[in-house]
């Protein structure tokens, strides 16, 4: 499956008759591109998987402590003052870091035992960031917003960097798998977890950092790509991928997959002009996730 | 000796719940700890387990002190049956069960296979058929089975359960019976809080009345259940609820 989305992101959209050119746009731009989708989608999934573990909630999803704001105020203030991509790219990493630092010190004290307070602060300081962002974009200059707005929606047009998200990609599914029977005990309750051996604080906090820093990478690639993190994981629970042995792989590799073919579509769906991706993601996700949850 | 409680001191907030309790379990014995809501029950098994801190005293193992024994190894011995909580849980009936054998599955390097034979601990809480059904869609006392059978697979020396009894029917009443005086005959023992005290009467070798004002009573079921005694536990009035049970014909 993987291997045929990747096949069709490549095949999708127009190419010149030249040989040469045609090869050269493949190589060049569309294979370093559908790389970094997929490395993106695949990032996605398993930090909404791990969300997902950590909270003990279907729900959970890689923005809910506030990491796609952090990014996006800073990004969109970088954006604002007239950045070039790279300093942008660097400030919505620091402001995902920012957002989950936050969120650390003012909900973290009670982890051991009690995920709400991480939770709450964590969609407070979500909703804060969102208000900023929207006092950002009602004072930017009209010329900057489009940039803007695709920042916020998730956009792969920027991504230059395929092979640091490649090699994160494969490090946090490696580490995770390495931890799969520890996270399958963390679903029980954690005073259970913890009379099984589990030590739950440390694993819970190592989580926390996992998909923190996933997110935050991908965020600073592409934007807040939406929808792919929450719907992968949940998906694939739905479906019967219940331990995480199987669940972590499975996740990266449909979001990679979904990733990749809604980037095509954005690209070519009003071609020459390109949508943003998160739209994208979102108009395929929305339906199958409805009928996922009709399923008893 | 196995689980030794020393001086014991447990509070809730300012609020003193047990003062200086000694306990020690015997090995091959089923206690039943009795008090009434909020009383310190839980509080007191979660301490006897390891999994929170007294205000005063300790807990040792065989002589160490249950602070000093690293996770895996307490798992190895002590068991606890927390009140129900699957929230988070996923997955089908057999992979809950099998969660209860992480603590031996990851002290043999066993990181992945997953596979300890898990077919008498179902069967003997008549959960086979069961076994392939998401765990959400289970009935209460289904549930409550497939946690008796996930702490069956841990295989614990001290088990310590919280209210076991809770959703179960009569025959699995009658099954959990079975399961904790045969883990006593085996030599293990068996902690269980609980709030019948005629189930207590007839299955538990030793009580413990928690009166939850850090006073605490242990002794015989001869011995502690008197209508008297249980009013003195429960409050006025509820010696009542137990004395007409000759109502049902003896078989």
């Amino acid at each position: 499956m993987a291997l045929a989305a990747i096949a069709l992101g490549l095949m999708a959209g127009a190419l010149p008759d030249d040989h040469e050119l045609a090869m050269q746009i493949l190589t060049e731009l569309r294979g370093p591109r559908v790389a970094a989708a997929f490395a993106c989608g695949g990032l996605l999934a398993l930090a909404g998987a791990l969300m997902q573990t950590l909270f003990r909630n279907p729900l959970a999803e890689p923005y809910l402590l506030g990491v796609s704001g952090g990014a996006g105020l800073l990004a969109l203030l970088g954006m604002a003052a007239g950045l070039a991509w790279p300093w942008v790219s660097a400030l919505a990493f620091a402001g995902s870091l920012l957002a989950l630092v936050l969120a650390a010190a003012l909900g973290g004290r009670l982890l051991a035992r009690d995920h709400t307070p991480l939770l709450l602060a964590g969609v407070m300081l979500a909703a804060g960031f969102g208000a900023l962002i929207a006092l950002v974009l009602s004072v930017a200059p009209a010329e900057r917003l489009p940039g803007m707005l695709f920042f916020l929606m998730g956009d792969l047009a920027w991504t230059d960097q395929p092979a640091l998200l490649w090699a994160a990609l494969l490090l946090a599914v490696a580490a995770t798998l390495a931890l799969s029977r520890r996270l399958d005990v963390l679903q029980l309750s954690p005073l259970k977890a913890a009379s099984l051996g589990v030590p739950v604080a440390p694993t819970r906090w190592m989580l926390f950092t996992l998909a923190g820093a996933c997110t935050a990478l991908v965020v600073a690639q592409a934007g807040s790509i939406g929808f792919v993190g929450l719907m992968v994981p949940h998906a694939l629970r739905k479906t019967g991928f219940a331990g995480h042995r199987v669940l972590l792989p499975a996740a990266a590799l449909a979001g990679g997959s979904l990733l990749v073919l809604a980037d095509a579509l954005a690209r070519t769906v009003i071609a020459p002009r390109e949508l943003p991706v998160g739209v994208l993601t979102a108009l395929l996700g929305v339906p199958v996730m409805l009928w996922l949850l009709r399923k008893p | 000796m196995s689980l030794v409680a020393d001086h014991l001191g447990l509070q809730a907030g300012t609020r003193t719940l047990v003062e200086s309790l000694d306990l020690a379990l015997e090995p091959g014995e089923v206690l039943g700890a009795l008090g009434a809501n909020g009383a310190g029950k839980s509080t007191l098994l979660a301490v006897l387990a390891g999994l929170a801190l007294p205000a005063r005293g300790q807990v040792t193992l065989d002589g160490q002190p249950l602070t000093d024994l690293p996770p895996l190894t307490r798992a190895q011995h002590i068991g606890l049956l927390p009140q129900g909580d699957e929230g988070g849980f996923f997955g089908s009936v057999a992979d809950f069960v099998a969660l209860g054998h992480f603590p031996f599955d990851v002290a043999q390097g066993r990181l992945f296979d997953n596979a300890p034979d898990l077919a008498p601990h179902l069967a003997a809480w008549e959960l086979t058929d069961l076994a392939r059904r998401p765990l959400d869609t289970l009935s209460g006392g289904e549930r409550q089975r497939a946690r008796l059978a996930q702490l069956a697979a841990q295989q614990p020396r001290i088990a310590l359960l919280d209210e076991p009894l809770t959703h179960l029917d009569p025959a699995h009443q009658a099954r959990l019976l079975a399961w904790a005086r045969g883990e006593a005959d085996a030599g293990r023992s068996v902690v269980l809080t609980l709030h019948d005290p005629n189930w207590a009467a007839c299955h538990c070798d030793r009580l413990l009345f928690l009166y939850g004002d850090g006073r605490w009573r242990l002794g015989t079921p001869a011995d502690l259940l008197t209508p008297a005694s249980l009013e003195a536990l429960y409050g006025p009035g509820t010696a009542a609820l137990w004395q007409k049970s000759d109502r049902i014909q003896p078989v």
